[in-house]
Parts: C-alpha cells; structure tokens; sequence
C-alpha cells in the first residue's frame, strides 16, 4: 500500500475473488459443457438455453436490489404466475390490447410489490413472512380470476414477436433477457436509488446517521422487483403460452438460487446484477448437463438444492477468508 | 497470606501493553477498591481475574495456590466471581430461576425441581441480607434489584472473589445505599470484593483499601483512611501536567452558529462560534454521546432547543444533517462503516444530493470531490475501489471524516474520534480537526481522553448525568482539574 501515490486514483480495480468466483464457475461449467457435448457449442444450442432462462433471468434482476437490502422477495413465483394469467386474460385474443395486456402485467407486479414494500419498510413485517404470505394471497387472487382453468387467449403476434429469431439466429427473448440484465446494471451502478440500496443493505444503522432515505428506497426495491417479476412473467407467458393457472409456481426457489449463485447474501450489501445473470446461466446449464447426462427431473431438483447450498456456503467461506467484514 | 495475589501479570494485545507486571493483592473480608482513568487496565485485569482473557505472561495465586484460568468457568470454580455492568437476566423468569440459570435442580426423570430452587435461593438471599422474594418474576423488579439478583447469582457460586464492574453506572443514590448494605454484608462473611469505578465519592464510601492503576501499571495500594481525595486524583493523572498547548484563539469576527438552550444545569445558554472547538469531558456513561444524539436529532431533544444559524434546528435527522450538523460515530464498525463497499462509496454517502442529478450519479464528479478530500486527509489505501473493510482504523476514520468534509458541515460532531487509532493516525486526526476549525466549522468534541480535550478545545464542558454541570475557558486548565470536575471529587470534598 502506497500513501497517496497516483494508484489511489487508477479508476480500476481487478475484481475481488467473491466478485468473480461465480463466473469463474461459469467459465468451467461452459468447459465442462462443451467437452461433453459436441451440441453445445452450436449457436442455436445456446440460444436456445439463453431463451430458457430468460423468465427466471428477468425476474432475478429485480430481487438482486432486494437481496442487496438484506430482504428476500419469495412472492415473485406468485407474481409471475398472476403477470402470465392477467396478460392473457386481458388480451382475449384481440390485437388492439397488445399493450394493455403487457401494461396490465407489469402493473400487476409493481403493485404487489408496492404492498411488499409498504408493509415491510414501514409495518416492520419481516420480508420472508411478508412475501411468503403474499405469494399465497397472489395464488388465491390468481385461482379467482380464472375459476380454476386455463383462460385467455394472448393477442395474435405476442407470442409469434416474442418467440421469433432476428435474422434467424437471436431470439427476441435472449435480447429481453439483455436489456432487462443491462437496465438492472445502470440501475444498480448508475442511479442514486442503487447506491442508496448498497448503502443500506452494507449498513443500515449507519445509512440512517447518513441521512439516507431507508424506508423509501426499501419500498422501491419491492416495487422493482415486483415490476421484472411481472416482466418475467410475460416472457414465460410467450415461451409456454396460456399453460395451467399457476405458471410460476416454484419459480421463486430458482430465482433465489440464481441470486445467491451470484453472489448476494441474506446479510446484504454484496451481489450485484452481472453477478445474478451469471448465477442463472450456472443454474440452468448445470441443469441441462444434467439432462443431457440422462438423470430424471427428481435428481435434477436435487442438484438445484445443492447448488443454493454449495453456493451460499462458498460465498460464506471466502467471505471469512478475505475477512474485513463486521 | 492474602487472598488473591498476581505476580508480574502482563497482557499484551496488538500495539499495546495493556497490563504490565501487574503484581496486586487483596484479603478476604475487605471491600478493594480499583480505580483509574479509561484506559488504565483496570478491565483487562479484571477479564484476567474472571477468566475472560488469559495473561501474556504472570501468574494469579488464590490462598497461595497457583492457578490458571482458561475460562469463566474455571474462575468460578476457584471461587472467582464477576458482575458486569450489563444485566444478562431474563425478566421472563423468576428470582431463583435466574439464580440458578443454567445450573437448574434436577428432581425426577430429569425434570426441573423448581421447588428446590426456590427454598435454596430463599435460603441464599437471606444468608446475604437481600431482601427478595425468590418466586417474584425478575422483569417486574426495579433496576437496582435486578442487580441484587446478579449480585446473588454469582453468590450462588460459593464465590470467595466477587468482582463488581461499575455497579452503580445505573443505579439512583438511594438504590446504590441498598446495594452498598449488601456489599457490607459480604464483607462481614469474608468475601473479597474487588469494586471497580472511577466515582470517587463511592470509592470512598465502601471500600477499605484502594488500588490504582495507570497505563497498564498498579501505581499505588493504600489504605483509604490514608488517603484524600486530591491525592487520589493524582495517582489517577499521575504525569506532571506538561505545558497545556492551548489552541489558538478563535477571531473575534467568527459569528455564532450553534446555541443550546436548557442543557446546562445552571440554565445558562450554550454558544457555539464558527471555528470553535468545545470540548465535552466527562466519564464513560456520563450522557456526552446521548447529548451529541440529542443534538443531531437522532433521538428525541427533550429538555432542550437547538438554534442553528438563529433558525431552530429541525428534530427530523436527515433534516438536521441538511441543516448542516454531522455527527461522527464514536462506533465505527457499528454506525459509521459501509464495511464491503468501496472508499468513495463511503466517503459521499452522506451528500448524494450533490453527486447526483435527476435521480441519476455524477461519479466523475463524485470521484473527483472525494478523491481531492481523502488526498487532503493523507488516506493510505491501495485505490478508492477498495472496500473501506479492509482499511486500518485510522484511515477508515479518515474515510469518515472525509463523509463528514463532503456534506459541507457548519457543526461538526466527532465522539471519540481517535478510538482504535493509532499514534502516529492520531496526530493527524488531531491536525485535521485543527484545520477544520480555522475554516470556519464548529466543532463538537467528545473524548475520553482528557490530553486530547485539553491539546483541541477553546472551552470545555463537563458532562455529569446526562447534563453540562460546567463550561470552563481552557486556559490554565490541567487534567487534574478536569478529572475532579467530571468526577464530582471538588464535591466530595466540600461535603467533607
């Protein structure tokens, strides 16, 4: 260490070890992927797993801010699922409600996510109580819009743009799934909402003597989640179609895997969303290893579980080692 | 022989030598009383004694047995017993349970014999002369009978040693002659009570003998009946007070900006000018931080108003901080870091209004404010990316400061700013808080350590219950004075 040399004021760094463990995991799950399969490599296989992921992708951006805020958003699963239904349902089939659907949907998931926040920044619920009772109030909500069966009809073209390759090769989804990850990136690095949202999860009794707003930027944080969990839901609405009442059932456990992959933590203040993108592709390329190998979708649930757990522990361990943590 | 005797105890801990050949002694039945300044070693040794820490070097002898003590628990079963300061009873639970805590009567199949306990803690409260109930639920007892039950506790342990820290740091006048009866009482059965405070009037009330220790060394062991109070304080400071560096004096131009009604006991008004230091002594537990909170607004002002600039200062913290009142924690890690984020992010975190436009940063501009600010305070890290975690104590302090410069303060609150800093970073804090001043901030400071209040400060006040009992002009003042005004000794004495 130098005092006061012309270092101090190199604008780069080379990332710390916790930054960049999840994608030196990726860059050997790639490896590992394309010593084992000839396929993998080929555009059109990529794309495609990029496609796959793009509905857990999008939503996971979003709950990357609130896991920065030391809180956990278990409502997306259910959000998703209430995106997908009122998007079809107010579709109904006709071209001209193209956007009030897509407008329908995301509002959805801005305002479930406005009532998480409301209640948690200022009620004093606890986020995992908070959003877990409100995964199961959205579930009810869904079962009586549809009465229990498959409705609605999207509107002609939805899925047709959505599911569509540019110049045959992108598909539209994977460019979604970009600029949603792109947009979380400037919000995160660029606005004052995602410094003030690192701020607080690193600290937030000392946030608070800084003068920073804590229950506003928390009741944002839901809302931006809510909001790409509505967006996620469109996507996974445009891959499946109108499938079943509950779309998204589950989703939340992968969305959280995908995060702590990435390297949010439970005590917040770290992650960032490139690291939650890349925590996804992990996720689902172990996962498709695993299809490729063969194994049935029981062994494959065990391997999401043991990734949360395998992840969450190494993330632990080289935070302990780099140490300089409270 | 006596009772407890330490050969040449010594604890080091990085960078300090907090117990040096500490050879100390103490009888059974007799009230020993341990004094000293913060700082003196009067902890270390008593975390020594409970077995809490264990010594870099030296031995402890109990009735002539050598022992070693590699936890509390050891201690204990030699007959070493501590109270704290903090209470770690459950109000949810009886008397007796909270006696018995842990160590419960076992009846049949294993099952709790509260009856049992409750004869026994019976039994061992009257044994004492403390006058509880066993059966009575401990969250409705007063706070100088929670620590009665404390004190009963470690009684429960057959403790031969019992070492009380600070136990009256809580407790009223009255409820501390309550606690001093009991004390008595411990004394005639024989026990050794070893009594640590820095209230000189309780030290001459109870004990027999006093001990003091200054710098991680027992200076002196004396009788109390050979002892005065001026004397004691001089054992305390110790040094021959060097030449005082007084700061120079505030121009006479400087307006005020901060005044402070109903804070002093006499009812005198408070005035802060530009460029003034003020100096808050008084010991630990005094109420300084709860004054400096009140006057940042970060808990309720009751009993006094704020002016800034001659408009009241608002009571909404963030709008404080807008006003221009920075307060600096005296707890770093607790309040004041952003332990995993970056220097910069640390250091503009209490100004993004200025960094950002429209909701969105300005991080060239940001960079380049906190960069010519932390260049200013001399930082030493290895780039403004670094995680502000894994700086030293100094130059995290100095990423602090540089949060406090960024927000533009007109009053600058620093508690305890050279806490866990070292030498050489002192020095610097020291000439930064001098130039802060002489361009034209208004400076709070609270400190511990009387040297630092007298080498900044153009006044000081003596802080005693929560409330400034005096202001003096620092001129001709040592820290003998000041320790006799903090600790109330010039009273004691007149009372005398």
């Amino acid at each position: 260490m130098s005092t006061m040399t012309d270092s101090l004021w190199r604008p780069t760094r080379l990332p710390s070890l916790e930054e960049a463990a999840v994608w030196i995991v990726l860059a050997a799950l790639l490896l590992l992927a394309g010593l084992t399969s000839d396929a993998f490599f080929k555009l059109n296989y990529l794309t495609n797993l990029v496609r796959q992921a793009a509905p857990v992708g999008i939503t996971a951006v979003g709950v990357t801010f609130v896991m920065l805020l030391r809180g956990v958003d278990l409502s997306v699963g259910a959000i998703v699922s209430m995106s997908a239904v009122a998007c079809a349902l107010v579709m109904d089939g006709k071209p001209e409600n193209l956007w009030l659907g897509i407008l329908a949907a995301s509002a959805c998931g801005a305002l479930i996510g406005l009532a998480n926040g409301i209640l948690i920044a200022h009620g004093k619920v606890s986020s995992f109580i908070m959003t877990l009772g409100m995964s199961i109030v959205v579930y009810g909500l869904v079962q009586m819009g549809t009465g229990g069966t498959a409705r609605g009809i999207v509107s002609p073209g939805f899925r047709e743009t959505l599911n569509s390759r540019i110049g045959g090769v992108l598909p539209v989804l994977v460019i979604c799934l970009l600029v949603a990850v792109s947009f979380g990136v400037f919000l995160q690095s660029r606005t004052r909402f995602g410094r003030s949202a690192y701020l607080i999860g690193a600290n937030p009794e000392a946030a608070r003597l800084a003068g920073l707003p804590v229950n506003r930027v928390t009741v944002i944080a839901y809302i931006v989640s809510g909001l790409f969990a509505g967006l996620g839901g469109l996507a996974l609405l445009a891959r499946t179609g109108v499938s079943g009442t509950n779309p998204g059932a589950g989703m939340e456990f992968d969305v959280l895997a995908a995060v702590v992959l990435g390297g949010a933590t439970f005590a917040g203040g770290r992650g960032s969303v490139g690291g939650t993108f890349a925590g996804v592709m992990v996720l689902f390329i172990a996962l498709n290893l695993a299809n490729v190998a063969g194994m049935p979708f029981a062994a494959q649930l065990i391997i999401k579980g043991l990734i949360i757990i395998a992840a969450s522990a190494a993330h632990s361990w080289i935070g302990s080692r780099s140490g300089g943590r409270s | 022989m006596p009772l407890l005797q330490t050969h040449a105890l010594t604890r080091r801990f990085p960078g300090v030598l907090a117990l040096d050949q500490v050879d100390f002694a103490a009888e059974s039945g007799e009230v020993h009383a341990v004094c000293g300044a913060n700082g003196a070693g009067k902890s270390t040794l008593m975390n020594i004694l409970s077995g809490t820490i264990r010594p870099s070097s030296g031995t402890i002898s109990i009735a002539g047995r050598t022992v070693s003590f590699a936890s509390p628990a050891n201690a204990l079963d030699a007959g070493v017993a501590i109270v704290y300061q903090e209470f770690s009873s459950i109000a949810e639970l009886t008397v007796a349970d909270n006696i018995y805590l842990g160590r419960e009567f076992r009846g049949r199949f294993g099952m709790v014999d509260r009856r049992a306990a409750s004869e026994a803690a019976a039994d061992l409260l009257h044994r004492y002369g403390i006058a509880l109930a066993p059966d009575t639920y401990v969250g409705t007892l007063s706070v100088a009978d929670r620590q009665l039950v404390e004190l009963a506790r470690a009684l429960s342990t057959d403790a031969r040693i019992l070492i009380l820290d600070e136990p009256t740091a809580v407790l009223s006048l009255s409820e501390q002659e309550k606690l001093f009866v009991v004390i008595r009482t411990l004394r005639e059965k024989g026990l050794l009570v070893l009594y640590i405070s820095h209230r000189l009037e309780e030290i001459f009330a109870i004990a027999d003998r006093v001990s003091v220790m200054r710098d991680g060394t027992l200076v002196a062991t004396r009788e109390k009946s050979t002892l005065s109070s001026a004397e004691l304080v001089r054992l305390m400071t110790g040094r021959e007070i060097a030449g005082n560096t007084v700061p120079a004096s505030v121009r006479n131009d400087r307006r005020t900006t901060l005044t402070l009604d109903g804070l002093a006991e006499d009812g005198t008004r408070l005035e802060l000018r530009e460029g003034q230091i003020l100096g808050l002594a008084g010991l630990v537990g005094a109420g300084r931080t709860s004054i400096a909170h009140r006057i940042a607004a970060l808990r309720r002002r009751d009993g006094f108003s704020a002016m800034l600039g001659g408009i009241p200062l608002p009571d909404d913290p963030a709008k404080a901080l807008a006003a221009g009142v920075v307060y600096m924690t005296e707890d770093r890690k607790r309040d004041g870091i952003f332990g995993p984020l970056a220097v910069t992010a640390n250091a503009s975190a209490a100004s993004l209004d200025r960094f950002s436009l429209g909701g969105f940063l300005r991080l060239r501009h940001e960079r380049t404010e906190a960069g010519d600010v932390l260049r200013g305070l001399r930082l030493v890290s290895a780039s403004l990316e670094t995680p502000i975690g894994s700086l030293s104590g100094g130059n995290q302090q100095k990423v602090l400061f540089a949060r406090a410069l960024l927000s533009r303060p007109k009053v600058l609150i620093c508690d305890e700013p050279t806490r866990g800093v070292d030498v050489g970073a002192k020095e610097e804090i020291y000439a930064v808080l001098r130039r802060i001043a002489t361009e034209g901030v208004a400076i709070i400071l609270i400190s511990s350590e009387l040297n630092e209040i007298l080498a900044l400060s153009h006044h000081i006040a003596v802080v005693r219950h929560g409330r400034i009992s005096a202001i003096m002009d620092n001129v001709g003042l040592d820290e003998h004075a000041l320790l006799v005004a903090a600790t109330g000794a010039g009273e004691y004495q007149a009372a005398q």
